[in-house]
């Protein structure tokens, strides 16, 4: 069964360029960025091919059913997205884990690459994302005052929205 | 002229008001009720700021720096603004500077707010061939004065100055949306400020704590992704290249003013806090592109990481 559609893998695969860009020196940055700005003006529509090469092993609902009285399917689910270097395509594997209340309470991620600077980059990125959702919701916290910049949904948010309206029972 | 947005809407006193000001959302807290006179200074501060400074309004100093060379009298508040660039144009090998202005505008953030980039990026001019003669700047050449990076946190010091000369020794908090200033009153708790993680909005990666003892306390927080309007660019440059900085997300400053807090929280996406720190007293938290938090041991609060 597939639990993402080849979207969602798009959108994966977009995060996962634009953030490795950030991570790249000068020369093959620039060519990352590049890449990064044609997906960003492609429509999300164009849903069928971007490159991505993906083996899909998603698997919901490892909680064996036990808590789908929430608005989300608790378990863990895994895209593959892909990207396009200089060195030619590379991948990434993601894996999110989710609660019943639309939590996430793991993401982690796999470098595919196997050669050249994506192994590198892909493993400081990997290094990297699980910090990117650590946080508490500032719901929860005692405090009087938020500081910081409420922001429109980036590439990353997006995703992880994608993967949230996935597991909406 | 249009009645400005932090004008009082009623007479009676209150504790608590917010309002729009210089295109963000300020909250002001004051321990005890404040009348409309008080109100009213804020607002008449602010006003007065904008009039000044604002590189979005005709007729302030901007006009005049960016028409010609020549010595320019400059707001009589602008010592202290001066002074922090100052320090930290020499900090950050002039990689922060007041006359990055033209460098926005390149990028489409300009008065009209047409976010169009021009290809390719321009540098700024040399901020250390400017002189400060107070209260005259003497500038060789035309540029664009930004006192983006300083300007609202100062400001904000500048608003809870004058709440304090109206309601003297209440307990204040001057919020205006990422620069804040507390001054605690007698036997208040800590203030407890979320850092907002920059990618979840919604979550935290911290809570800073501010107790505020002596005096006042701010933190300012600055995110670059805040203000993106095209793949890769926001408004915190690098003048000596007049390119967006790349390499840290979001930082936040606590410091004894919002001025110094404002303008290190920018200074800290080009040049590391030891350099930094090695003249002005703060402590700091970052988030970085890679998603990795960073903090001087001392910062006051807890991290979530």
């Amino acid at each position: 069964m597939s639990s993402f559609s080849p979207a969602r893998r798009w959108l994966l695969a977009v995060v996962a360029t634009s953030t490795l860009a950030l991570t790249t020196g000068c020369g093959i940055g620039q060519q990352a960025d590049d890449t990064s700005s044609a997906d960003d003006t492609s429509s999300s529509t164009e849903s069928t091919d971007t490159g991505s090469s993906s083996t899909d092993e998603g698997t919901d609902d490892t909680g064996a059913g036990a808590e789908t009285g929430g608005t989300y399917t608790a378990g863990e689910y895994e895209a593959e997205g892909s990207y396009d270097t200089p060195g030619g395509t590379q991948s990434v594997s993601v894996d999110v884990t989710i609660d019943a209340e639309g939590t996430i309470e793991a993401v982690e991620v796999t470098p595919q690459a196997e050669s050249g600077n994506s192994v590198q980059f892909q493993n400081e990125f990997a290094d990297g994302i699980a910090d990117e959702v650590v946080g508490q919701k500032i719901d929860g916290l005692s405090v009087s005052k938020v500081a910081g910049s409420s922001l429109t949904s980036g590439g990353f948010n997006a995703a992880i929205d994608e993967i949230l309206a996935e597991a909406q029972a | 002229m249009a009645t400005p947005g932090p004008a009082p809407t009623t007479d009676d006193d209150v504790s608590s008001w917010s309002f729009e000001a210089i295109g963000t959302s300020w909250t002001v807290d004051v321990d005890r009720p404040v009348g409309p006179a008080a109100r009213r200074a804020v607002a008449d501060r602010i006003e007065a700021f904008d009039r000044d400074w604002s590189r979005f309004r005709s007729g302030s100093v901007v006009d005049a720096v960016r028409a010609g060379a020549g010595r320019h009298r400059l707001p009589d508040d602008a010592g202290p603004l001066v002074e922090v660039y100052d320090a930290l144009h020499r900090l950050t090998a002039g990689a922060m500077s007041p006359a990055v202005g033209g460098s926005l505008e390149h990028l489409g953030y300009d008065a009209a707010y047409s976010l169009r980039p021009a290809p390719g990026h321009v540098p700024a001019p040399d901020w250390g061939a400017v002189r400060w003669e107070p209260p005259y700047l003497v500038t060789g050449e035309p540029f664009v004065l930004d006192v983006g990076a300083a300007g609202k946190g100062y400001l904000v010091d500048l608003v809870a100055e004058v709440l304090e000369q109206h309601v003297a020794g209440a307990g204040v908090t001057v919020d205006a949306s990422g620069d804040l200033v507390h001054r605690p009153g007698q036997g208040a708790p800590p203030l407890r400020v979320a850092l907002e993680h920059p990618r979840r909005p919604g979550y935290a990666v911290g809570v800073a704590s501010l107790d505020g003892a002596p005096g006042r306390r701010a933190l300012c927080a600055s995110a670059t992704n805040r203000r993106t309007w095209a793949d890769g660019v926001h408004h915190v440059l690098d003048a000596r290249t007049g390119a967006p900085t790349t390499d840290v997300l979001a930082t936040w400053v606590v410091a004894d003013d919002a001025r110094t807090a404002d303008a290190v929280a920018t200074a800290l996406f080009l040049a590391p806090p030891e350099t930094l720190r090695r003249e002005l007293d703060f402590t700091w938290v970052t988030y970085d592109a890679l998603g990795a938090l960073r903090a001087s041991p001392d910062f006051p609060g807890e991290l979530f990481r």
